[in-house]
């Protein structure tokens, strides 16, 4: 199962390696009705708690492969499947307090089949992605 | 199955269902409804619905033709994309477009469709393929007959049927004397446009086709997508002439499903999509006979 809304409730945690806590995931879904090549996806910044976290330092995992953005963008083979959530891991020594959190995502993929005038990198450099936020809470 | 009957057939697009899929419902749920309705054809869009796309496991092959057994579906139409603009900064060459063309055509054949929307990168507002799109075609035509299936580009609203875009595919179609590329009509073609918040605005728009410019193309045609956005409770929408172009069709002996693609609102409440698919599977029945 997964849930409707893109920020999914389920997978968000604190990251420990090596007995420490590095940062913190949160699971997203393309809310499309089709899978993207990971080259045809464009990263936002994501925000927590109104700080930002750039988007090149995010690391994505989609179908248990890691994959920075920027590889991501050299990746024609492998899609993003509409049906499986992505695992978004940020960087932050000492994770998130347990409680709540406003996290705030966005991600945009190439439609080849709208017109370039909506859907294209120049497209996109010119509006601001829309935002999804939704209230996580950290165990 | 009813796969021998000729003329029009009703089928489903379960694009129809993609704010469920995967939520509250799944791919067999699809087929539990089509069975419902007394739809006997399906169109997936296998970058949504083929689990691994596109190289699935011979276990999802396997479960995906004992749910056509069961349910007594046809695997109709094959929707897929050939995406030009894979890479920043650079469109496909020709080639690597025809190799990821070639991926889907072994794959829809697999899965034992015979006739795929071919979905190409459009380059302006009136829907415009790419300008090399018919070398893309061209080059996969031995492998669309080798595999028995049909590209279809799928003429969609801005675009009207008396467009030159239509016109160019025919004349290739001529051109080539190929039975392996043809048309899917998407009958928001004949929709009375009328503007609505979150609608893309396509400036020039010149109004909908008229039912009768379907019949100089419909030798060309092997599917049908019938699009609507809201079947009233009288089982009928009064922007889109469903019974007069269907009538066309079985008039003149068109064989072919037409796949109810519902494209209308709340999307993500299942008790709205199938009660307007079935209102949609009332009309079409009522004006086929069965």
């Amino acid at each position: 199962m997964i849930e409707y809304d893109v920020i999914q409730t389920r997978g968000f945690h604190n990251v420990v390696r090596n007995g420490e806590v590095i940062g913190f995931q949160f699971c997203v879904r393309l809310k499309q009705y089709r899978g993207y090549w990971l080259s045809m996806i464009r990263t936002e910044d994501v925000f927590v708690d109104g700080v930002a976290y750039p988007k090149d330092s995010i690391v994505w995992t989609i179908e248990g492969t890691d994959y920075t953005p920027a590889q991501m963008l050299g990746i024609g083979n492998v899609q993003w499947p509409s049906s499986r959530p992505a695992t978004l891991t940020v960087r932050k020594p000492g994770g998130l307090a347990q409680g709540y959190h406003d996290v705030r995502f966005a991600v945009r993929c190439i439609h080849t089949y709208l017109p370039p005038r909506i859907s294209s990198d120049a497209a996109f450099a010119a509006t601001p992605p829309q935002y999804e936020e939704k209230r996580l809470l950290m165990v | 199955m009813e796969g021998k009957r000729t003329g029009p057939k009703r089928g489903v697009s379960i694009f129809s269902y993609w704010e469920l899929l995967d939520i509250s419902m799944d791919l067999e749920d699809c087929f539990k409804e089509m069975q419902d309705m007394g739809a006997t054809g399906i169109e997936i869009l296998a970058n949504g619905h083929v689990d691994n796309y596109p190289y699935p496991s011979q276990d999802w092959v396997d479960e995906w033709f004992r749910l056509c057994g069961k349910y007594g579906v046809t695997p109709v139409e094959y929707g897929h994309w050939v995406d030009c603009y894979l890479f920043k900064g650079r469109d496909l060459t020709p080639q690597e477009a025809y190799e990821q063309l070639a991926v889907d055509i072994r794959l829809a054949h697999r899965l034992g469709f015979t006739v795929m929307r071919t979905k190409q990168s459009v380059i302006d507002d009136t829907l415009t393929p790419v300008t090399y799109w018919s070398e893309i075609i061209k080059r996969a035509l031995p492998l669309a007959e080798e595999c028995n299936v049909r590209m279809c580009p799928e003429i969609h609203g801005p675009t009207r049927l008396t467009d030159r875009m239509v016109s160019d595919f025919v004349d290739f179609i001529e051109k080539e004397d190929t039975k392996w590329f043809g048309l899917n009509v998407d009958f928001g073609v004949f929709e009375e446009m009328r503007p609505s918040p979150g609608r893309p605005v396509f400036p020039g728009y010149a109004g909908p086709s008229k039912p009768e410019d379907i019949l100089p193309l419909m030798k060309y045609v092997y599917c049908c997508h019938e699009k609507f956005r809201h079947m009233d409770e009288d089982f009928a929408e009064a922007t889109i002439p469903h019974q007069e172009v269907i009538g066309l069709l079985m008039d003149k002996g068109w064989d072919g499903y037409l796949l109810s693609e519902y494209e209308g609102k709340d999307k993500h409440r299942y008790e709205v999509v199938s009660d307007q698919l079935r209102r949609h599977h009332i009309m079409m029945k009522n004006t086929l006979g069965y």
